[in-house]
């Protein structure tokens, strides 16, 4: 039994109320300004956002420091990345975020190793940045093939007033100028990883390109040279979209930052675009070298061939025709692939519902991925996006969609509750939440350990993993027999 | 083109494909990629006696710890208790991550709320955060208890816990009788395992010493039960029921504090628990009468121990004992303090325990193993792997103190399969990468994170730890116990079988050792 | 731990807050108590008129060596000076690095643990300047110090670090038992500086509870490395800190939940007395130069 538009509205406006009675009056005045039903017409999705966390509400964010090392200068390869402070924070994140990339690991890369400066109780009383001269030191003897150094501060750095920069600069002239970038991600900055990302960004800019470098370039410049930005090789995600890009007759000269090196950040003020796939993270750069460089960007979105082919469309406008005919190309060579997958999956998951709750780029750039399966998103929010990111949304989102930013574990779990959608796409501290709900879930941060997602390739295997999760025999078997008529 | 919608290539083959290995290669072109021959030589110094100096001669950077920080304990502790909510007062991002842990180990949901402090609360303290941090998941959750821990930020700050609760109880967050046991955890000071004895401690000192003086404490009044603590452990599903059970057989009376077996292993049913099991709150109150506590592992539990020892509570602790000597020892131990005889059933499965080691020693006999985890993990696995004339060569713990290793050498002194063997306390597993080029082991025992010294270094791993992430519902056997050392013997056993098997399939070459008796 | 005297000695930096709390420990120690000194300053120089010494061997500067303060015994750290008073110092980083305040938790935790305090009749904490963060604010946390006794002067800077610190122990006296003994001042010989005090402490809900007078023997007796009380045991200023001592003595459960004062009410204070001008709100901001013109 279908509800039509109106009941859906009502319905999830219930919803809302009905979770928000349960706080404090205090904090539910805070969280009713999260929470939206979407009004189809409206140029955003009426939500505040990128707002402080309430205490005690089981928030799902995470903090600065994930927004750096576990986002953005974590998958740089060929560097070592610091976790400067406490043995913990590099322990939880230590290789969990599947950035693949090719290299031989602790030689001449680092990305799936746990390089910590495990505060103790005295570097905190007496400062650690003797501790830190002293480990750039440890690392160029025991791993001297890296190209870069970069430190990633844990919260007490910043609270006992350590100077990582100096320590930067002055490791980096006994170094000969190598590159060595602080960087001040410490946890209890901002309200989110957002701000992780943001201050990473800004590291890039001040300690890479500011920096200068006087390394003969790499390569002869053609006008067909892109960097792929943001994009954190998830499953392999960079790889899947960097085929599509070459194939069309782009070349790739950069990859931000799955799969990246230092060379290809130095790189990238020579590309004629910088095509961008998460926004949330990596628009900060983007921007400055439009301004800086005069490199414009285009952001697209490589999930579902709908999507695809609109944004290789998009990315080969910026060209001349010879690209322009190889993106046709490429999108006619993929259709048969894309038109047997969508034949053998989308009768079996045509008119399902999904709710989504992810970062700060995935709650609205999937949905076209589940539309072309026939799929429905009738709620979705954002770990840590921002206005603008809320603005995009409403390019992807039906009316009466449900919206919730920086949901509270209540909340989610009422609202699937009452939603009852077919699938729930999330990360790992909810998946068990609904798995024991007996509803089918997908990690979509992490792929749940599969993909990639990205591009045509990852579109088949995208198909496949939702397939497997909603129809799993698993959910027939949930009420045992003697109870199923409770 | 690879992809096939009627055999969809994911990762795993996908990128094997020629186009994405071309692809691999010209890309390199952009990376300024250090020439083939400088890694290969780089990767080959590495394995060098040289290098195995250098790395040892390391004083400030550490490398792929084999431990987690203070809170993780405080949460894991917490989560023992019946309707407990951990909070830890400090930055969110914490949280995020020991929830994301916990979860991809047990492959469950973990319940754990944070203060969300932020800059503001670095500057001007975190009181308004626990005001309403604790008045909203109190509303929210409705929690039996909330167990208060702190983050590192919140350490550095200086935030002080009683006092900022009992504020928050006066402004009404939660009401005032409402039990909000609280510890400091700052991740600067030992391990997980610190944060776990510092919470366990303090829990129990919250129900026994008249919570934070507003009640009188507790008269001892010495009844017939014993307590038991079982530390943090990755297994404790499996190890606490194992516990129970042998307890159930043996008739003790006892009361199981920080009994997380059911919270990380609830049914998919159609409902999400969110608080199953634990210890009840009243049973962790009447534990202060109980006439002794047993700690299996004493690295864990100093100061709960030292504090149950001060309540006249007579304390026995061991090293999360395996194998027949191991859990004889316990078991005996349990018997002298009850009173209660150990029955002819369990006696019979120790029985057949020895009966299975007998069948496969020859297999196991004089392997040379390296291993890694917990101090008290790796006692346990060291005796018991003395105890099937293995070779525990290398041992390391990166939270293992000098006294842990000298409790090492002492075990490794009492048998003659301990010659040559070496405890490592306070090395990391670069340190062990390094051991296992210079002097070869035939399998290593650890976490997860062993894969990657597997990879390196062809050692063969046998996955017994925490955290594992990539093999599924162990935590559901025991170690404990005669059955959870028959577990440990079958797992070891398996690898050792796969591993011979691999090396005797080569057709016409090796294939006559591919033997289908072993 | 019945009977024990927990105190803790605030107040400005150079204050002579050290020098005032070791003679008058130091008469304590005469009338027989036994006596603990805590201290609390990364300086380290709260012990050294009772041990004779420039500087004390730290906690932290210890446990630094050693790997950790789990590696330090009690007797590593705690020395004996001076009619046997136990001193012990903190310690702390050098100025402008690391976090001093969290030096003071670590260090009072790992003497409770060690059981530093058993058998002492008193255990006094002398704390640097202001109560800047949560860790210089540890001694006066619950089951720490019972009285707070701020050594003051005269000096409108002075007066305001008392105010300052009497805001702290506020906010710890509601939860905890943390009362402000009294103010002591230190005579600088400012004008009506005992007028002063007496008002600042009647606002803030307590009592100037002693005023030591000026004196060089102070200046001697500290050149070398001594407390009054033990260079000119005879001397009228050693009877001064006598009658402190006696006064904090009998001062057991006396304390009171301070009042703080805004800065505008400190400022009518020192109106009030004289000190201060009405303020010329045109003169406000403006320097030598442009008054002269003025």
């Amino acid at each position: 039994m279908d509800l039509t538009l109106d009941e859906v509205k009502a319905r999830n406006a219930e919803v809302i109320s009905e979770a928000l009675s349960v706080y404090p009056e205090k904090t539910a005045k805070k969280r009713a300004k999260h929470l939206n039903v979407y009004e189809g017409d409206k140029p955003d999705c009426g939500v505040k956002s990128n707002i402080k966390s309430v205490p005690g509400v089981m928030t799902i964010r995470g903090c600065a420091y994930a927004g750096s090392k576990g986002v953005v200068w974590g998958p740089i390869k060929d560097m070592v990345h610091i976790s400067h402070g406490p043995v913990g924070c590099g322990q939880y994140s230590w290789a969990a975020r599947r950035n693949y990339y090719i290299g031989v690991t602790g030689v001449d890369t680092f990305v799936t190793m746990q390089f910590t400066s495990d505060f103790q109780e005295k570097d905190i009383v007496f400062g650690g940045d003797k501790k830190l001269d002293k480990i750039v030191d440890e690392i160029q003897r025991l791993f001297p093939l890296n190209h870069g150094i970069t430190i990633q501060s844990e919260c007490p750095i910043g609270l006992i007033g350590d100077d990582i920069e100096a320590v930067a600069k002055k490791k980096s002239k006994e170094y000969d100028g190598k590159t060595i970038v602080p960087v001040r991600c410490e946890g209890f900055r901002g309200v989110s990883q957002s701000l992780g990302h943001h201050i990473a960004n800004d590291a890039v800019r001040d300690w890479v390109f500011e920096k200068g470098s006087d390394k003969a370039p790499l390569f002869e410049s053609t006008p067909y040279d892109v960097a792929i930005i943001g994009d954190y090789n998830i499953g392999g995600d960079a790889w899947s979209s960097r085929i599509l890009l070459e194939e069309m007759g782009l070349r790739v000269i950069a990859q931000w930052s799955g799969d990246g090196s230092l060379a290809e950040l130095e790189n990238t003020p020579k590309a004629k675009l910088n095509i961008l796939h998460c926004y949330r993270s990596m628009n900060y750069i983007s921007r400055y070298m439009e301004e800086k460089f005069g490199i414009p960007w285009v952001e697209y979105n490589f999930f579902g061939p709908s999507k695809v082919a609109e944004s290789l469309r998009a990315i080969a406008s910026h060209f001349d025709d010879r690209i322009k005919e190889g993106a046709e190309r490429v999108i006619a060579k993929y259709k048969p692939l894309m038109d047997a997958v969508i034949a053998k999956y989308r009768p079996r998951l045509e008119g399902k519902k999904v709710m989504l709750y992810v970062g700060g780029l995935r709650p609205r750039h999937v949905i076209g991925a589940y539309e072309d399966l026939g799929m429905e998103v009738i709620g979705t929010g954002y770990e840590f996006g921002h206005n603008d990111d809320y603005q995009r949304t409403t390019h992807y989102v039906k009316d009466g969609t449900l919206i919730y930013d920086d949901v509270t574990g209540y909340e989610f779990e009422r609202f699937v509750d009452r939603l009852q959608p077919d699938l729930v796409g999330s990360g790992i501290k909810e998946k068990y939440v609904f798995q024991k709900m007996g509803v089918p879930f997908r990690q979509m941060h992490s792929w749940d350990y599969s993909g990639p997602y990205h591009g045509y390739d990852g579109f088949a295997i995208f198909a496949r993993d939702m397939d497997m999760a909603i129809n799993n025999p698993v959910w027939g078997l949930t009420k045992a027999p003697w109870n199923a008529g409770q | 083109m690879s992809q096939n919608p009627d055999k969809v290539l994911d990762h795993f083959t996908l990128f094997r494909s020629p186009e994405y290995v071309d692809m691999f290669e010209n890309k390199k072109a952009f990376e300024n990629a250090v020439p083939v021959a400088d890694v290969q030589s780089a990767a080959d110094w590495t394995k060098t006696r040289e290098y195995r100096e250098l790395n040892f001669a390391r004083e400030a950077l550490v490398v792929n710890p084999a431990k987690a920080c203070q809170p993780l304990g405080a949460v894991f502790a917490a989560l023992g208790f019946e309707g407990t909510l951990p909070f830890v007062h400090g930055s969110q991002g914490c949280v995020a991550y020991y929830r994301s842990h916990f979860s991809r180990h047990f492959k469950e949901p973990t319940s754990c709320v944070s203060s969300s402090m932020t800059e503001d609360a670095a500057v001007f303290g975190g009181l308004n955060n626990m005001v309403d941090g604790l008045a909203n998941a109190y509303n929210l959750y409705k929690p039996k208890m909330i167990a208060v821990s702190t983050t590192c930020m919140a350490e550095v700050i200086g935030d002080d816990l009683n006092a900022f609760i009992k504020t928050a109880k006066d402004k009404g967050s939660v009401p005032a009788e409402f039990d909000v046991p609280f510890t400091h955890t700052p991740a600067f000071v030992g391990s997980h395992v610190t944060g776990y004895d510092n919470t366990m401690r303090s829990i129990l000192e919250h129900f026994w010493d008249g919570k934070a003086g507003t009640e009188a404490p507790l008269v001892r009044e010495v009844r017939d039960s014993i307590n038991f603590i079982g530390g943090f452990d990755g297994y404790a599903v499996g190890n606490l029921r194992e516990i129970k059970r042998l307890f159930t057989l043996m008739g003790v009376p006892h009361t199981i504090l920080g009994d997380n077996s059911d919270v990380w292993d609830t049914p998919t049913d159609g409902r999400f628990r969110m608080y199953d099991g634990g210890t009840r709150l009243s049973d962790a109150a009447a534990a202060v009468h109980a006439k002794a506590t047993i700690s299996m592992q004493e690295f864990c539990t100093p100061k709960t121990l030292a504090y149950a020892a001060k309540k006249g509570h007579e304390v026995v602790a061991f090293n999360h004992p395996m194998g027949v000597a191991g859990t004889d020892r316990f078991l005996m131990e349990v018997a002298r303090l009850t009173g209660r005889a150990i029955p002819e059933e369990i006696t019979r499965e120790r029985g057949r325990l020895v009966d299975a080691i007998a069948d496969s020693s020859a297999h196991i006999h004089g392997k040379k193993f390296a291993l890694y985890g917990d101090p008290d993990l790796t006692l346990g696995l060291t005796g018991f792997l003395l105890e099937l004339g293995a070779e525990p060569v290398h041992i390391l713990a990166t939270n293992g103190t000098p006294e842990w290793q000298a409790r090492v050498q002492a075990l490794l002194d009492s048998s003659p399969f301990g010659r040559g063997c070496h405890a490592y306390p306070g090395r990391d597993l670069w340190h062990m990468r390094s051991l296992l080029f210079t002097e070869p082991v035939d399998f290593l025992i650890g976490n997860t994170y062993g894969k990657f010294l597997e990879r390196d270094t062809g050692t063969p791993l046998i996955r017994i730890g925490f955290p594992i992430f990539d093999r599924h519902h162990h935590h559901r056997y025991p170690l404990w116990g005669y059955q959870g050392a028959m577990n440990a013997l079958v797992k070891i056993l398996d690898k050792i079988f796969d591993v011979t098997d691999a090396d005797t399939m080569s057709p016409g070459k090796t294939d006559y050792s591919f033997d289908i008796i072993r | 731990m019945t009977g024990l005297r927990q105190i803790a000695f605030y107040g400005k930096g150079g204050i002579g807050k050290s020098t005032t709390s070791q003679n008058t420990l130091a008469a304590l120690a005469e009338m027989g108590q036994k006596i603990l000194i805590v201290g609390c300053d990364p300086k380290a120089d709260s012990t050294r008129l009772i041990l004779h010494a420039k500087a004390q061997d730290t906690i932290l500067s210890l446990a630094a060596s050693a790997g950790s303060v789990e590696d330090l015994e009690l007797e590593d750290v705690m020395k004996m000076g001076y009619r046997d008073i136990r001193c012990v110092e903190s310690g702390g980083p050098e100025p402008g690095v690391g976090c001093a305040g969290r030096g003071v938790i670590t260090s009072i935790n790992f003497l409770e643990e060690e059981g530093a305090y058993d058998g002492a009749d008193y255990v006094s904490y002398d704390v640097l300047g202001d109560v800047v963060c949560g860790g210089f604010a540890m001694p006066i946390r619950e089951n720490k110090a019972q009285e707070i006794y701020i050594v003051m002067s005269g000096e409108m800077m002075a007066m305001y670090a008392a105010n300052n610190i009497s805001k702290g122990i506020l906010k710890y006296a509601n939860s905890g038992g943390v009362r402000l003994g009294g103010l002591v001042c230190n005579e600088r010989q400012t004008d009506k500086e005992y007028e002063l005090a007496e008002s600042l402490a009647k606002k803030l809900n307590s009592q100037l509870i002693h005023f030591v007078p000026r004196d060089n023997v102070v200046q001697h007796a500290e050149l070398r490395r001594m407390t009054v009380l033990e260079y000119a045991p005879d001397s009228k200023q050693a009877d001064e800190y006598r009658t402190l001592a006696r006064k904090i003595h009998e001062n057991v459960g006396k304390g009171t939940i301070p009042t703080p004062i805004t800065m505008d009410e400190l400022e009518d204070l020192l109106m009030e007395h004289g000190i201060m001008k009405q303020v010329d709100e045109s003169i406000v901001g403006k320097t030598a130069a442009e008054c002269a013109v003025a």
